[in-house]
């Protein structure tokens, strides 16, 4: 089936799943000192209006802290605390390998779609989003941008992206683990179909201060070819990254067999998340976004 | 498609290897086919089936599919090779249909005939067995042979599903099928129908007339007689021979016939037969039942000390190999009199040196009083497959009344010892008085004449009692005297000395008797013989060759035993107790008394027909053909009532109660194999398995075309 390419941040991301995306905010398992300040808790102590505690008055504090209550009751100065509220670096990383396009609805259109709800998530609360297309010797940025205004600029970037080549995983997240600027929430939308493997990849940026989400985005068709427009009868499969051919005549211990592997491989994965802390989610690029973002991705964590 | 078909025929090689078909046959042991050409066909299927397998791995064009990754796809493959590794050669339509095709192209290479498809041409003689064992009754009922014979079933009373109407039903559809043309033939055949029994008659001629030899085939009724074959295939060889007189070149040029032998096998004349060569013989296989009793023989006789009295005997054969139990009953006159209190126990049937030997059981019924004359039924109450041999009859005359006439005026002791004994009527007269009756040839009215010590100068024919006397008898001298003689019995089982035994017996004086090998000596002595009997068709002779005043016999018991045994033998010689018994195919021969006239013959079945009788009374009339028992009514000269004369007519052929169908039949040279009426039906099965094989190949054709659209 023909794909029709998306060329408008309408079809990447409609008004009204704009309107329900602007109540919901990324949450962090982890509380990260960011740069700037932000909507966000932080570590620190500073300016916001959330008490943190109390301290005593010490030469060149600012009196405006000073809780004068105290002093009328206990004759003594008092400093009021408050948390610093800081900005949060949200890292968005999409796999843009000739892999992702497959499938009805196509798995990098996908992925797209996604990536564009997560980052306006992001950029309607003030945090740092970075969005990142990698595929083998070619890796793609848009990284610090702030405020919704820029929503528009994180759609014209995606829109511009097109899969090609091989994934090129491992070296994608070495590059993505060293030139990492400041910490925060790093999702990875990608189908993980690596002839190489992810656990190389994955190890690049599990453990350097990420909180990580893993979500392996798979077309139906590649879940199970069973299914319509999937795979029958006797075919040469041509895979879209190497090239390879494979003569395979469907039958149906042959698909048991796929979903064997393909169940052993998301399980694999999962395993591997587990043990890194990463939380993995295996999406089909037929579920609805909006049910994905408000519903899926609450429940795993990434938003609320 | 005839004319395709034949063409395809004039193509195909005709060799037939006789092994391979035989194993061929052995696929198909309950569709009988036989193959023309089985080693084109088995050639083909083995030399295209190995390429053709090996082209589909070749041939298929698959279809590119440009998938996401085939990472997934390559390592289960890899999974599925580690657990199949012939998996290549795995399920595919395309191949089953390709392996079907040729299969059926080679399957009709082999051009297989079976029974059941149909075929014509060429000249056909339909042979219908219609002896005893075809009126068995088919069906569920009757065809457990393992059962005792308590079961009872209306079935054995549908007279349609005898096996001679299951026999001209598949006939007639055989005709139908013959002449019919059929779907690969345009060759006419000529059929001719013959039925046999006992003797074959030839019911319609060669003839291509359905209508014909349908009506031909409806004729043929039922009979009781056995079965020969010999004559019917005699008949139907003259007939294909010498039909065409005119034509004799042509006609001994032509293929013999086919002979469609419609039986159930039961050919008491098999071992006689030989198939001549060239000679096809289709066995139509009839019926299925083997459960059958049969009542083989029946005897009567009145017991010596009551003539009044009838004693039944009868033997009950069970011609299968499972032991059997019955009951019987007796009746008189169509009146049921006697009845075995328990069912009797027939062990079943025995092969012995290739010979089959029914299981066989006696009975013998209490006497019945029955002074008059009667016909005598013995029966088998249960049911069987085959109802009419289990019945037998048997006529017998009424009890005899003896006239006795003695002949010596002097002999008192033997005079009041005759009238002592229950004789109808009784005489005495001199010898002048016999010699005078003689002369008036009034002689035949009396049964026995008692010669007591004296003879006539020369004897008529009749029955003599001679005591201390010689008669005038050729062959029989007296040649002077013994004395002081001790008789010594020689044959101590004839009825003459039933109780009547000569231990004691002293003569003192007896006639020295010279005998020729005529005469049979039943007591002698030392001396010569002493009581003798002759049995010649003119004249019965008993002779005590003493008087018994110069013995001691008076005083014994023995003597008034002897001497009515004496009366009663010689009052019933020649007389049977039972008329003679007839078997279907016989004739009946009656000698009525001279001058009876308005013959009407009476059927087992009701059915009468007038029998002309001779001014001499002869009558005759036949072949009878079902058993049971006739009544030949006639009007007596002289006197208004009619008589009636009762003619037994009983299946004693036990080869017709084995009813069982004979699987195949042995000529000796060959064997043919029957073939059930059911599927009888052979014919060519290779036009339409080539049919299929091209039908197969369009569905290939169709299923890759749609396969290629869709993917």
């Amino acid at each position: 089936m023909e794909v029709r390419p998306l060329r408008k941040l309408d079809e990447l991301l409609d008004s009204k799943l704009m309107a329900k995306l602007d109540a919901i905010d990324v949450m962090s398992r982890k509380i990260f000192s960011g740069k700037l300040q932000g909507e966000r808790r932080s570590k620190r102590r500073g300016q916001s209006v959330e008490f943190a505690d109390f301290r005593p008055y010490s030469h060149g504090d600012d009196l405006r802290f000073v809780d004068w209550n105290i002093y009328g009751r206990l004759d003594r100065l008092f400093l009021k605390m408050f948390l610093e509220e800081e900005d949060l670096s949200l890292v968005i990383a999409i796999d843009t390998s000739a892999s992702m396009r497959a499938g009805n609805p196509d798995a990098f259109d996908y992925a797209r779609r996604v990536a564009m709800a997560l980052a306006y998530v992001g950029l309607v609360n003030q945090h740092r989003v970075s969005l990142v297309g990698f595929s083998q010797g070619r890796i793609e940025r848009a990284t610090n941008i702030r405020g919704r205004r820029k929503a528009s600029d994180v759609a014209q970037w995606l829109l511009k992206l097109e899969p090609s080549g091989v994934s090129g995983f491992e070296e994608a997240m070495r590059v993505i683990g060293t030139s990492r600027s400041g910490r925060g929430v790093m999702v990875m939308l990608s189908d993980f179909l690596f002839p190489e493997g992810f656990e190389k990849g994955l190890a690049m940026v599990a453990g350097r201060g990420f909180d990580m989400f893993a979500l392996q985005i798979l077309a139906p068709q590649v879940a199970d070819p069973s299914r319509e427009g999937g795979i029958t009868g006797d075919v040469l499969l041509v895979d879209s990254e190497t090239g390879l051919e494979t003569e395979v005549t469907v039958t149906p211990e042959l698909l048991r067999l796929y979903r064997d592997r393909l169940d052993r491989l998301c399980g694999a994965l999962r395993g591997y998340c587990t043990r890194r802390d990463i939380v993995h989610m295996v999406v089909e690029s037929s579920t609805p976004v909006e049910t994905l973002m408000l519903e899926y991705l609450r429940r795993r964590g990434l938003l609320r | 498609m005839n004319h395709v078909a034949s063409l395809l025929v004039a193509t195909m090689s005709t060799s037939i290897d006789a092994s391979l078909n035989q194993s061929l046959a052995l696929l198909s042991p309950t569709l009988a086919m036989t193959w023309v050409t089985p080693v084109a066909g088995a050639i083909l299927g083995a030399s295209v089936l190995a390429p053709l397998i090996a082209l589909w791995f070749l041939k298929l064009r698959r279809k590119r599919r440009v998938v996401s990754s085939t990472l997934l796809w390559s390592r289960s493959l890899a999974d599925l090779r580690a657990n199949a590794p012939f998996q290549r050669l795995r399920m595919s339509w395309l191949l089953l249909l390709q392996i079907l095709a040729v299969c059926a192209i080679a399957f009709a290479l082999a051009q297989p005939e079976a029974e059941g498809f149909g075929s014509s041409g060429g000249r056909h003689v339909i042979l219908i067995d219609r002896s005893a064992s075809m009126n068995a009754i088919e069906g569920d009922a009757t065809t457990d042979a393992s059962s005792d014979a308590s079961t009872t079933s209306n079935a054995t009373e549908d007279p349609t599903r005898s096996r001679l109407a299951l026999a001209k039903v598949a006939a007639k559809a055989r005709v139908d099928e013959l002449l019919g043309g059929g779907w690969f033939s345009a060759r006419a055949s000529d059929v001719m129908v013959v039925t046999f029994g006992a003797r074959a008659e030839i019911r319609a001629p060669f003839t291509d007339s359905v209508a014909t030899l349908h009506s031909a085939i409806d004729a043929i009724t039922p009979t009781d007689e056995a079965t020969a074959l010999a004559e019917a295939l005699e008949l139907s060889r003259a007939f294909t021979t010498n039909d065409r007189p005119d034509e004799t070149a042509t006609a001994l040029r032509e293929a013999p016939p086919t002979i469609e032998l419609f039986s159930d096998g039961r050919l008491n004349d098999l071992d006689k037969l030989a198939m001549r060569e060239g000679e096809d013989i289709v066995y139509h296989r009839v019926g299925s039942a083997s459960r059958n009793l049969a009542v083989a023989a029946i005897s009567a006789e009145r017991p010596p000390d009551s003539q009044n009295q009838i004693q039944v005997f009868a033997a009950v054969v069970n011609p299968t190999m499972v032991p059997a139990r019955a009951t019987l009953h007796l009746a008189v006159d169509g009146t049921v009199r006697a009845m075995t209190p328990a069912p009797i126990e027939i062990p079943a049937g025995i092969e012995l040196d290739g010979e089959f030997i029914a299981g066989r059981t006696q009975v013998v019924f209490r006497p019945i009083e029955q002074p008059n004359n009667a016909s005598i039924e013995v029966a088998i109450i249960e049911d069987d497959a085959l109802r009419v041999d289990d019945s037998a009859v048997v006529v017998v005359a009424p009890a005899k009344q003896l006239a006795v006439l003695h002949v010596g005026a002097g002999g008192f002791l033997v005079r009041t010892l005759l009238e002592g004994l229950p004789i109808a009527r009784f005489a005495s007269v001199t010898l002048g008085e016999y010699e005078a009756l003689i002369e008036s040839g009034t002689t035949n009215t009396w049964d026995v004449v008692v010669l007591d010590g004296v003879a006539p100068k020369a004897l008529p024919s009749g029955r003599y009692f001679a005591i201390g006397v010689v008669p005038p008898i050729d062959g029989l001298t007296a040649f002077g005297n013994h004395s002081d003689v001790y008789p010594r019995l020689v044959r101590d089982e004839h009825p003459l000395f039933r109780q009547a035994g000569l231990d004691e017996l002293f003569v003192s004086k007896s006639i020295a008797v010279q005998a020729d090998r005529r005469f049979q000596t039943l007591a002698d002595s030392a001396q010569g013989g002493l009581i003798l009997t002759l049995d010649r068709s003119d004249l019965h002779l008993v002779l005590v060759a003493f008087d018994p005043l110069d013995s001691n016999w008076p005083f014994q018991r023995s003597f008034v035993n002897f001497f009515a045994n004496a009366i009663d033998y010689l009052g019933r010689a020649g007389d049977a107790v039972t008329g003679r018994t007839l078997t279907p195919g016989d004739a009946i021969a009656a000698r009525l008394p001279a001058g009876s006239r308005d013959g009407v013959l009476t059927l087992p079945d009701g059915a009468t027909t007038s029998v002309t009788i001779a001014p001499d009374g002869s009558a005759s009339w036949g072949p009878v053909l079902r058993a049971g028992l006739y009544r030949l009514g006639y009007l007596v000269a002289g006197r208004d009532a009619r008589e009636t004369l009762l003619i037994a007519v009983n299946i004693t052929d036990p080869a017709e109660s084995r009813i069982e169908p004979r699987a195949e039949l042995d000529f000796g040279t060959s064997t043919v194999q029957g073939v059930d009426v059911a599927v009888s039906r052979r014919g060519a099965l290779w036009p339409w398995v080539l049919a299929l094989g091209l039908l197969l190949v369009l569905t290939e054709w169709w299923y890759y075309q749609r396969q290629i659209r869709l993917g």
